[in-house]
């Protein structure tokens, strides 16, 4: 008996009559195989009780509620329903192909974090547009951006930002960048940082060295933040023009400035919270000496008190 | 587009698919759970499902989605119980002439085979009554549970030596 149970599989194809003839010899000499016979016999004797196919058929039916009175066949969904959504596939994948672009974009007072294909990542301050494609991502790292946004590069080939004003290119480090209507700036937190705007030369900046481009006058200076501050829910100036602080509370805030009573060229430092609009109103135009009028709920006009 | 692959959403169609294979699906349930009613339960709500996901099946993958859905039931839902089988017995014509003890004998060892059978883990018992009575081969077998043939034929054997062992001699 017990060399049967050495090969694991040996019953089995027994049943199945795949033995070899010497095998099924040896097997019919061995004092188990009437029992085995016996066994096989008596189990091909059982069966199971009758499976009833109309009656649970029928019953599946009336849980779907289907066939009820005639026999039509009934159908979900009509073919030309496939037709018009293969024509719908195939004209978003030619769509996708041709355009074949990630697109991210932020509204008034949000931020966004976008995880490029490679890892990098960019975080987009409000009203800030970002689109790249990946489909090219591999042979060449460029995004183009419209807005502000802080980049943690991973390293590798060289990591380019386009924007309308100029050109940032890295190969592993952490910036910010702001591209608006006629301004340029660039934050290097990290590694090197090469800029080039459309009207300057190229500049290389190392960590704590900034960049600025107002209307082709280039700027540049310092500071000591590791990260910038709007990442944190507040967005700090220094010496920036009195129109960048303006935009940036509208992008923050969604609201817009009559400022044609002030000189929006002055210069602002300092900060205001994205939380609380009032105080970020009197934190940026009481030191500047403006008064401003809340004149309905999204406007507001600014009035230099030097005038007075 | 081929049009010509048939649709599971089609009633012709999906009755084809339930006479080939509520059956067999029924029984392999039935072997697992011992519990007729149960596996009917689950073969029909099986084909329910199949139904309302007619769209994404493709008539070629309906019978191992069936299978799929059902094993899945009989997972979640079964309570495993000590499962009692009961099989009836085919009358056996040639058996007419054979001696009152010998008829007597014969019952006697059916039930001994079926309490064997009954005590079998689920997994021989399913294996071997698909062999057995549903005639399916190994390699029919090892589509329908998911394992190899080999894995197939090794609990064939097991269950005929636990059958063997179980009976003792006759």
């Amino acid at each position: 008996m017990e060399k049967h149970y050495s090969d694991e599989t040996f019953l089995a194809r027994w049943i199945s009559g795949d033995l070899s003839k010497e095998e099924l010899e040896a097997f019919k000499k061995s004092k188990d195989y009437e029992a085995f016979k016996n066994i096989n016999k008596g189990s091909q004797k059982l069966m199971v009780p009758e499976f009833n196919k109309d009656t649970a058929l029928r019953k599946i039916k009336n849980e779907l509620h289907i066939d009820k009175e005639d026999k039509k066949v009934v159908k979900f969904v009509p073919n030309w329903v496939y037709v018009v959504a293969a024509i719908l596939v195939i004209a978003i994948g030619i769509f996708n192909f041709v355009q074949s672009e990630s697109h991210y974009n932020t509204g008034f007072g949000e931020q966004l974090t976008v995880t490029l294909p490679d890892n990098t990542k960019v975080q987009l301050n409000a009203r800030s547009h970002l689109d790249f494609n990946p489909k090219t991502w591999e042979d060449q790292r460029e995004v183009r951006l419209n807005g502000e946004a802080f980049f943690d590069v991973v390293k590798g080939t060289t990591f380019k930002v386009l924007t309308h004003v100029g050109v940032v290119e890295v190969l592993g480090t952490e910036f910010n960048v702001i591209a608006a209507q006629n301004y340029f700036e660039v934050q290097c937190h990290e590694g090197r940082v090469k800029v080039k705007s459309k009207t300057t030369k190229a500049v290389t900046l190392t960590p704590g060295k900034a960049l600025r481009v107002v209307n082709s006058e280039k700027q540049e200076w310092t500071f000591t933040e590791l990260k910038p501050s709007w990442l944190q829910g507040e967005t700090t100036f220094r010496e920036a023009p009195l129109v960048r602080v303006i935009k940036a509370l509208e992008d923050q805030f969604k609201i817009t400035f009559d400022a044609s009573k002030v000189d929006t060229t002055q210069k602002f430092t300092g900060g205001f919270p994205h939380k609380n609009l009032k105080t970020a109103l009197k934190l940026v135009f009481t030191p500047l000496n403006i008064s401003y009028i809340i004149k309905d709920e999204n406007k507001i006009i600014l009035v230099s008190k030097d005038n007075k | 587009m081929s049009v010509k692959t048939p649709s599971v959403c089609e009633q012709k169609t999906y009755e084809l698919i339930f006479n080939s294979h509520s059956e067999s699906l029924r029984n392999f349930i039935y072997y697992k759970c011992g519990d007729l009613q149960q596996a009917e339960d689950i073969v029909q709500d099986a084909f329910i499902k199949l139904w309302h996901n007619c769209a994404k099946v493709l008539f070629k993958k309906a019978k191992s989605y069936l299978y799929t859905v059902a094993k899945n039931a009989f997972l979640n839902e079964v309570a495993h119980k000590k499962v009692v089988l009961q099989h009836r017995v085919h009358l056996v014509k040639d058996s007419t002439n054979e001696t009152p003890e010998f008829i007597l004998e014969e019952q006697e060892f059916m039930l001994k085979l079926k309490r064997a059978i009954a005590d079998l883990p689920e997994k021989q018992r399913e294996v071997f009554l698909l062999s057995r009575i549903d005639k399916k081969t190994y390699s029919e077998i090892s589509e329908l549970i998911g394992i190899s043939v080999k894995g197939v034929e090794k609990r064939m054997s097991q269950a005929l030596i636990q059958i063997r062992e179980k009976i003792g001699d006759i």
